[in-house]
């Protein structure tokens, strides 16, 4: 996969909370690269992933241009934007299977090989045989990996991680965390994550951009 | 020759003797009839009356407001105007009171009521009796020489109903989209032809459709045998239902595919006939109250174009009563209020036109010329029905029939689409 | 768990059971009131032999299955509508501020009585209404009204537009309502945006996370609302056929009738109703069970988008329509009560008069102010008890069972013309005299479910630890219910109270039933002036019937932004 048709490309991006200035951001992220934002809490983490996503709170106004793969998505819609999000709550539907979770982020096809492909990514997380089980039955853990598969089969072009890993504790987040990075390498897939935790930014390798220092005076 | 001279002053004498001794004893009659009424003016004092009446007519609601007030200052009496949708919820409620044993607390005291409606309260034995005839007023509509005011709808009232009012039925049109409305029913069938959907009639069991269908009923066997025309006023049987009843049905089926809707939908309620006037849905209306139509059109619910008339093969005529159930609580205060309403101060409010306009039931030649006047209108309103009116009254058939043309009608045309 | 067993505590250990008692006695003891003469036992016309004849007659009624089918038909199509325009503008609109105003704007049609509401309607519609008159005769052509079978077309379009009308407003309220409530708020905007990030079109994001979420929580309002347009009166009587008419206002002629022997018919006919509302209820039970099992696969498809754009485009129209024609409907109603003569096809009238106002007021201060003590009466009963017994529910640390929140909503599931006749008939029997008390507790049996409904959501969430800590303090438990739980409701209660009194301000059966016709609303002047022929007048009452509601909400939103700003 050409690394450049999935650069992410934040272009003087400024975010205003009611008036007053939040933060200014200049970067870009390659395919298969992780880009790590950290910062104190108010310093508007979440808000670029909600501004990269396309879901800006109304209550902030954004300034800036993205760029993915060279094409302008400022003013596409979320739903056509590529850009699959990975929250701190696995989210699952409670409607669904564990395998319908999984299905439903993927993209229309014919179903035979959908169910294959669905029970190879269960084993490949030891989580083979749960297909059927409910969302509800399964422990944390459990949920946060099958939320990553969802994400994964959607084959998006970037995927944005919003403090995926503060919920798990110690041993399980070295375990997980390994895991999605290793997905996101092998996959190419361009990634921001946010995060708290410096280990998780030393994991990620990539670069580390702390939000506090990016204000303007 | 003195003996002779004494026999007629001594004939005299004794006369004059006699009728002095009986004096006390007339006197005393006619006394007790006045202390009967002076007890219940007396009892009737501070009574709270309620007065259940028809409640759609703004006009009819105000001049109630005015006895209202009259009452309170002459007798004492709290009247309460209770306003009904139709006469038949309260003919309902005090059969629901009588069926569960309340006798003496009912919460009707007095309702205004005809036609069917008393023949169903008469039958079920759910009004007081024999008590119209001691009310001071009621001689005034002269009963011996006025049958109707002792006869709803060709049944006897048996001293259970005091007369309040007449009425006919009256049509109406819009001069400015008519210039000759049909005067005869053969004509409002012709008219209907030649303009179709700007007529049509309420449906039974409502009181004004019922009404124009009787008056089709009456019109359309005139040319029949007296003795089959008869009938329909008395109570219908099987054989005069056939007789009787088959040319109306010819003549509605020619009627109805010419009416307002093609006859594929008949309104509910006959006062709305005047709001689809008003709203240049119908050109031709008709109603039981004639003065209705100039406070219409005062009050802007008509254009100012409307002109009344009476058809001139007849109109259906009728009077309307008031009456006191069996079991009301405040017998005493309805009969003060009945016989007020009797009374020629109110007799002659109700009948000007900007009060109300109702015919009264009080016979005016018995009574003297400046009393008379009180009874003549002020100003004749352009839109209201001529004085001098010379439509033959037509009296209502057998109670009984209205059931009977509702009943038939609703099978013929009541469930088709 | 020791509770304290002072007086207040006892009030409110039987709040919960007086509750129940006053809400379903007079249910039942009307239903009774009616099973007796529906087989034929009514001694008070000599009718004292059980038998069959009531549904004989009932079902040789001419046009019998045409008014079953017309009942059921009106109510399910129009519930049915009213859903799927809910979807579509949730949906839709699902993030916008656009939502906030549309709720606020379709709010007050809520507390619309159905009275003024199908009277509002039928202005709008009717050949000589507004609608026509604003198109001819440049467009139209006609200089005189089209004699076109609308509103009272046989097939009830027009009762399902009335009823369409009403019930949107009220799903809406309850979804949003329900998406306002932090835990389902929090989860629904978290599966929403997932849904939309993994590449779902706005619309079928909504449709495929939310709507599952959403539904369980708008089931109970929608089976409220079937029963409830199953066995309407008011819309089908202004707006519906008469040829036959819908099986609950043949009843109710039926039951006024002179002829006094076909109450048993009537009351027959009471009972097939239930049925009916309970065939409505099952049939939609079907229709969830067969989009469960259908629709279950599709979730999953990978289908992104069901022609969302056109989705989105016809909602925009539907809504923008249907504001259009509220706001045309107000329009009408205020020109027709200052109208003078207004001859058709002109959109105005030909000069504007004061007189009907004028007249009106004269004979209302009486009527309005028995309809203010009655609801002010009914909804601080209403009121007293709902927060008793939610406090009750606090006290013995367990929700209402589920059996005893069903119970509550009785009233408003059990067609009202079934059981208030009976509870006439019951009165009558015991010898009770009380006018205004038993309309008040007529009342009472609508008012109570929505203001428990809307107090209990509010109560529910109380942060128990404020309570705690007070009694920590050596609080009694009333001082706690005093001082520190009832300020926290202030809001909640304020707008409880509020459409307490709007439900009761918009009675017309309980009222006109129950009170012989001597205790006159606003609504039971109404609907008799409606019979009489002034539209103008009508227009009037119904003006003042939209005002009365709308001045409560203004009080409740107002109240406490006067008195209970927060002290610094």
């Amino acid at each position: 996969m050409d690394p450049a048709s999935n650069m992410l490309s934040i272009q003087n991006l400024c975010i205003y909370k009611n008036e007053s200035h939040l933060f200014t951001l200049d970067t870009s992220v390659l395919a298969g690269e992780i880009l790590t934002i950290m910062g104190p809490s108010g310093s508007g983490k979440s808000t670029l992933l909600s501004w990269l996503s396309g879901m800006l709170d109304p209550a902030f106004t954004a300034e800036g241009k993205l760029l993915l793969g060279g094409q302008d998505i400022s003013q596409t819609p979320s739903h056509l934007r590529r850009i699959a999000l990975l929250f701190q709550d696995p989210l699952l539907f409670n409607h669904l299977t564990v395998s319908g979770n999984i299905e439903f982020g993927m993209q229309a096809s014919k179903s035979n090989s959908k169910k294959q492909r669905i029970s190879k990514a269960l084993a490949s997380v030891d989580l083979s045989g749960m297909e059927t089980r409910a969302p509800k039955s399964l422990s944390g853990g459990q949920q946060a990996r099958v939320a990553l598969l969802r994400v994964l089969l959607n084959e998006p072009r970037v995927i944005l991680l919003d403090e995926p890993f503060s919920k798990l504790d110690s041993q399980l987040r070295q375990a997980t965390r390994e895991l999605v990075f290793e997905q996101i390498r092998q996959r190419g897939l361009t990634a921001i994550l946010v995060t708290h935790d410096q280990s998780d930014a030393d994991a990620a390798a990539g670069k580390v951009i702390n939000l506090s220092n990016t204000r303007s005076a | 020759m003195p003996i002779i001279k004494n026999k007629p002053f001594r004939l005299r004498r004794w006369l004059i003797w006699t009728l002095l001794l009986l004096c006390p004893f007339i006197n005393a009659q006619t006394l007790s009839e006045k202390t009967a009424w002076q007890q219940t003016l007396q009892d009737a004092r501070d009574n709270s009356v309620y007065f259940y009446a028809w409640g759609g007519d703004p006009q009819v609601n105000r001049y109630l407001q005015w006895v209202t007030k009259r009452v309170d200052n002459k007798y004492g009496i709290n009247l309460e105007h209770v306003k009904l949708a139709q006469t038949s919820d309260a003919v309902s409620r005090v059969l629901a009171e009588r069926s569960a044993g309340n006798t003496s607390a009912g919460q009707v005291d007095l309702l205004w009521i005809n036609g069917l409606n008393f023949a169903t309260m008469a039958t079920n034995k759910l009004l007081e009796a024999n008590w119209v005839s001691n009310l001071p007023n009621f001689a005034l509509t002269n009963p011996d020489q006025n049958p109707a005011m002792t006869m709803d709808f060709g049944m006897p009232t048996n001293g259970m109903e005091a007369p309040w009012g007449r009425a006919a039925l009256t049509f109406y049109y819009n001069s400015a989209s008519i210039s000759t409305p049909p005067t005869t029913l053969q004509q409002l069938l012709t008219w209907s032809e030649l303009n179709p959907g700007r007529f049509t009639y309420a449906k039974p069991p409502d009181f004004l459709g019922l009404s124009f269908l009787k008056y089709a009923l009456i019109i359309l066997n005139q040319q029949q045998d007296v003795s089959i025309y008869e009938q329909l006023y008395i109570a219908p049987t099987a054989q005069s239902e056939r007789q009787l009843l088959s040319s109306l049905w010819t003549f509605l089926d020619k009627l109805h595919p010419h009416l307002w809707r093609q006859g594929r939908y008949f309104v509910n309620d006959g006062t709305s006939i005047r709001r689809l006037v008003g709203d240049s849905e119908l050109d031709l209306g008709f109603t039981f109250s004639a003065s209705d139509i100039p406070g219409a059109v005062d009050r802007f619910d008509l254009p100012l174009s409307i002109r009344s008339y009476a058809m001139k093969d007849g109109s259906l005529s009728n009077v309307h009563f008031v009456t006191i159930p069996v079991n009301a609580k405040h017998k005493a205060g309805a009969k003060v209020v009945a016989n007020f309403l009797m009374s020629i101060e109110a007799q002659a409010k109700k009948q000007q036109p900007s009060n109300w306009g109702d015919r009264t039931v009080v016979d005016l030649s018995l009574l003297a010329p400046d009393k008379q006047l009180m009874f003549s209108s002020l100003q004749q309103h352009p839109s209201a029905l001529p004085e001098l009116d010379t439509s033959p009254s037509l009296s209502e058939p057998h109670p009984q029939w209205s059931a009977v043309i509702s009943k038939e009608w609703e099978k013929r045309y009541g469930a088709k689409q | 768990m020791i509770v304290d067993t002072s007086l207040f505590t006892r009030w409110v250990k039987f709040s919960p059971s007086i509750l129940i008692t006053l809400l379903i006695v007079p249910v039942v003891a009307g239903l009774l009131g009616v099973i007796l003469p529906a087989f034929g036992w009514l001694p008070a016309l000599g009718e004292e032999t059980v038998g069959l004849r009531g549904f004989e007659a009932l079902f040789a009624t001419p046009g019998f299955v045409k008014m079953l089918a017309l009942s059921f038909s009106t109510s399910f199509v129009s519930t049915f509508f009213a859903v799927l325009l809910s979807i579509l503008i949730l949906g839709n609109y699902f993030n916008s501020k656009l939502l906030g105003h549309i709720q606020r704007l379709l709010g007050p049609i809520l507390v619309i009585p159905h009275a003024a509401a199908a009277i509002a309607i039928g202005f709008l519609i009717a050949p000589s209404g507004l609608i026509m008159r604003l198109f001819s005769p440049w467009l139209s052509g006609a200089e005189l009204p089209p004699d076109i079978l609308l509103p009272n077309d046989p097939c009830g379009f027009s009762i399902i537009l009335g009823l369409t009308l009403k019930e949107l407003p009220f799903i809406l309220l309850i979804a949003m309502a329900a998406m306002q409530q932090k835990e389902i708020k929090q989860a629904i905007e978290g599966q929403y945006k997932v849904a939309l990030s993994l590449g779902y079109y706005p619309f079928t994001s909504f449709c495929k996370a939310v709507l599952p979420i959403l539904y369980p929580f708008i089931r109970l309002p929608i089976y409220a609302i079937l029963a409830y347009s199953s066995a309407s009166i008011e819309i089908p009587l202004i707006l519906g056929p008469n040829t036959p008419p819908t099986l609950a206002v043949a009843i109710m002629q039926w039951f006024n009738d002179v002829d006094l022997h076909l109450r048993i018919q009537a009351s027959a006919g009471a009972l097939v109703q239930i049925m009916l509302t309970l065939c409505v209820l099952f049939t939609w039970w079907l229709l969830e069970q067969c989009v469960k099992r259908f629709c279950l696969s599709s979730l999953i498809n990978g289908r992104r988008t069901y022609a969302d754009i056109t989705w989105k485009f016809l909602t925009h129209c539907i809504t923008l329509l249907v504001l259009f024609a509220i706001v045309l409907a107000l329009i009408g109603l205020v020109i027709w009560s200052f109208a003078g003569y207004w001859s058709f096809p002109k959109a105005y009238p030909d000069q504007l008069v004061t007189l009907h106002w004028q007249s009106a007021l004269q004979q209302l201060p009486e009527t309005i102010g028995d309809t203010i003590l009655v609801a002010l009466a009914a909804t601080g009963i209403a009121l007293f008890l709902a927060l008793f017994t939610l406090e009750a529910e606090q006290q013995r640390r367990t929700q209402l069972s589920s059996v005893a929140s069903l119970m509550i909503y009785l009233p408003l599931l059990v067609p009202s013309i079934a059981f208030l006749f009976g509870i006439v008939w019951v009165k009558e029997i015991i010898g009770v005299n009380a006018v205004f008390s038993m309309v008040v507790l007529g009342h009472l049996l609508f008012v109570m479910p929505y203001v428990f409904l809307s107090l209990a959501t509010s109560y529910r969430k109380l942060d128990l630890r404020y309570a705690n800590v007070a009694a920590s303090l050596g609080r009694s438990p009333w001082s706690v219910f005093y001082s520190v739980k009832l300020p926290q409701l202030m809001p909640p209660i304020l707008f409880s109270s509020a459409l307490g009194l709007a439900i009761s301000f918009s009675q017309y059966l309980p009222t006109l039933l129950l009170g012989g016709g001597r205790i006159n609303t606003l609504t039971t002047e109404a609907v008799a002036i409606a019979s009489g022929a002034s539209r103008r007048i009508s227009a009037v009452y119904v003006i003042i019937q939209l005002l009365l509601p709308a001045f409560g909400f203004i009080l409740a939103w107002l109240i406490p932004k006067l008195f209970f700003r927060p002290r610094y």
